[in-house]
């Protein structure tokens, strides 16, 4: 059975003439076990999506099943406790709580199940040995790199073992070597036989999935299965031809779609940093 | 889901100890200013219960001077109060004696010079002249030695405050030993307990006085002893108040009517001022409350800004599994946790302020513990009445907004 389950998914913001179409009847099936990269442009949807699969949203249109039960249109609380039990969210921004010690933070999930603090902070202690970080459990979060900031996270989503993990581009705010880290660790999440969705803008990282999903506009236009430490050829494409930035306004005008189509010289300006990264990985 | 939110609670505020400090300033205060008005109030409350118990509710008191001057003058004078307008005189005395319904007079003279032991002299303090009836009107035990009698009207007897004791014998029951008065000698019989001052009261400190009998005090002088008070017992026989208005008219007889004098009850005149007190003290304390309440509103600011400040951290939480109840409990536990270590504080400082009242001022502020225990309790309540607002504004933030906020 289908771990995620979409039918024609719709997610609108605003009203009438102002109406704007995020998601677009998109339809996704996943198994459990998959491990499934999305890609896509700014403003292709992705984070929408992962909104709604992570139940932080709800869809205004569309059936959603996790794990053959109909969750699309569970009410707030209803929602917290399925993310709570079913769902773990690593961040781009890595999202620990700044006061909170490494083992506080990955032991937090645990604390709204209402585990004893004993019992969750042994658990937290098993998880950060995991990921490779036992020996920063009282660290602040200040006091930890990029790279074991992300680990801390993983770890903080494994901690309630969830079906599905969400991670929404883990390695975009880490250089390569912390990437690669990351990475190696996620893979391991899914060997062990985690459901994992991740959403990248550096095709190299779709190496690590066994599934690759390209959204654009608010749909998914390709779907493709790949071999494990494979680049698909679609995927590498866009290493040299990075989708253009769009800014508000084009979207507005609804250009995207003819930028999208001309290759721009100019490329981005907000991310050569992930660019030359990307490069640079491939070289070496 | 509340056994990690104290622990939060406490380390939210240690991270800003600067701003939580400001804001429990308003706590800290309310609290003080409630705990130290109530702990006044009952010490003076106190004292002058005490001051009844030493003066029973049927004894009279004629002061020279008149009512006119205003009842100020007539509450706050000690023994002299009345050494403004022409003292009372023995004849007074025998009037007041005399009138039915009075079973006992006993007379405060104001005797001649000052007592010394070889050559020391008492700073100060003074000579009372009086009868053998005073330690039982009064209700004031004497410590050592005993008072003089009836028989001993006539001899040179004298009972001594404790700091005479102190002062001129320097121990506690110089029994025996001798004083002299004028060049007259006079013989230690008693030593009275200490007094209980009277807080309202600017009058003479009874403690550092030398009681003699009224007779022999008369020698030292002219023969004359002037009287600044007389204390009449009533003997039951008919009301105070009848007894009261007797011994004026007698006294204004005596006087070709005029009313040169006041008679007080005692006892009346303390149980209006306590109950004056009573009330001065609840609407002081209505006041305190009040800056309790504005002290709160200092609390609801203050979590408002945080729960601003960490939109994200909410994000973060519910993302992970936190309900709307669970992100509401952990801020109000926070600002009930705010305010009730505020309300610790102050019963603390209040304490401190207690004894520092009692050490500086003649008020004996009485710490009363339910009170110490129910401020910081109350003031948890209460931060959790202010806390629900901003609680309500963090568990209603959108999961998605609140984590991309910056």
């Amino acid at each position: 059975m289908a771990i995620i389950e979409l039918k024609d998914v719709s997610k609108l913001y605003g009203f009438g003439d102002a109406t704007t179409v995020a998601l677009d009847e998109v339809s996704l099936t996943v198994e459990p076990g998959e491990f499934v990269a999305v890609m896509g442009p700014s403003g292709s949807g992705k984070s929408t999506l992962m909104n709604l699969i992570g139940l932080l949203d709800r869809p205004t249109h569309g059936k959603y099943n996790l794990n053959g039960k109909a969750v699309g249109r569970l009410r707030t609380n209803q929602r917290s406790k399925v993310r709570r039990d079913k769902i773990g969210f690593i961040f781009q921004s890595f999202n620990l709580i700044p006061r909170l010690s490494a083992i506080e933070n990955v032991a937090l999930p645990l604390a709204y199940r209402g585990t004893s603090v004993s019992r969750r902070l042994k658990q937290a202690s098993v998880l950060l040995e995991r990921v490779g970080l036992q020996d920063r459990e009282y660290y602040q979060p200040h006091q930890l790199s990029g790279g074991q900031t992300q680990q801390v996270a993983i770890a903080r989503a494994l901690i309630a073992n969830p079906d599905i993990i969400i991670a929404d581009e883990p390695t975009g705010n880490l250089d390569s070597a912390a990437s690669r880290l990351v990475m190696e660790i996620l893979s391991e999440v899914h060997s062990s036989g985690h459901t994992i969705i991740m959403v990248t803008h550096n095709p190299e990282l779709t190496r690590y999935a066994n599934r690759v999903v390209y959204m654009q506009d608010g749909s998914i236009v390709y779907d493709e299965e790949t071999d494990v430490g494979k680049v698909p050829a679609r995927a590498r494409r866009l290493i040299y031809s990075p989708t253009a930035k769009k800014s508000e306004e084009d979207d507005l005008a609804g250009v995207s779609a003819l930028m999208s189509a001309v290759p721009n010289k100019e490329t981005t300006k907000k991310k050569p940093a992930k660019r030359k990264r990307a490069t640079k990985r491939k070289k070496s | 889901m509340t056994n990690g939110n104290f622990k939060m609670a406490f380390s939210s505020l240690r991270r800003s100890r600067a701003r939580s400090l400001l804001t429990m300033l308003g706590i800290i205060i309310g609290v003080i200013a409630i705990v130290v008005t109530l702990s006044i109030g009952a010490g003076v409350k106190r004292q002058i219960s005490d001051q009844l118990d030493h003066l029973g509710a049927d004894v009279l008191t004629i002061r020279p001077g008149s009512t006119s001057r205003g009842p100020n003058y007539a509450s706050s004078g000690g023994v002299f109060a009345g050494l403004g307008s022409a003292p009372l005189t023995t004849a007074d005395w025998n009037v007041v004696k005399q009138t039915p319904g009075v079973k006992l007079a006993i007379p405060l003279g104001i005797g001649s010079g000052f007592a010394s032991v070889d050559g020391n002299k008492l700073n100060s303090g003074s000579v009372i002249a009086t009868t053998d009836g005073l330690p039982e009107i009064l209700q004031q035990k004497v410590e050592f030695g005993v008072f003089f009698t009836e028989q001993e009207m006539t001899s040179h007897v004298a009972v001594i405050g404790k700091q005479v004791a102190e002062q001129l014998f320097q121990e506690n029951a110089p029994i025996g030993r001798v004083l002299s008065i004028r060049g007259q000698e006079f013989i230690v019989r008693g030593v009275f307990e200490a007094f209980n001052g009277n807080p309202l009261s600017l009058g003479t400190d009874l403690n550092s006085a030398v009681f003699v009998p009224f007779q022999v005090a008369a020698g030292l002088s002219d023969g004359t002893v002037p009287i600044g008070q007389i204390f009449a017992q009533s003997d039951g026989t008919a009301s105070v108040a009848t007894t009261s208005s007797a011994v004026r008219q007698n006294l204004s007889a005596a006087h070709s009517g005029q009313e040169d004098f006041m008679v007080l009850s005692r006892g009346q005149d303390l149980q209006a001022s306590s109950s004056t007190v009573t009330l001065i003290t609840q609407l002081v304390a209505a006041l305190a409350g009040l800056s309790l309440l504005v002290g709160g509103i200092g609390i609801i600011n203050i979590m408002l800004v945080s729960v601003t400040e960490r939109t994200r951290e909410i994000g973060i939480r519910k993302a992970i599994g936190a309900t709307n109840r669970q992100i509401l409990s952990q801020f109000i536990i926070e600002a009930a946790v705010l305010s009730a270590v505020g309300g610790l504080i102050g019963v603390a400082l209040s304490i401190a302020l207690i004894f520092g009242v009692r050490i500086g001022t003649n008020l004996h502020p009485i710490i009363i513990w339910p009170v110490m225990v129910l401020a910081p309790l109350a003031a948890g309540v209460l931060g959790v009445a202010f806390g629900v607002a901003p609680a309500v504004k963090a568990a209603r933030k959108d999961p998605i907004e609140a984590l991309r906020y910056e």
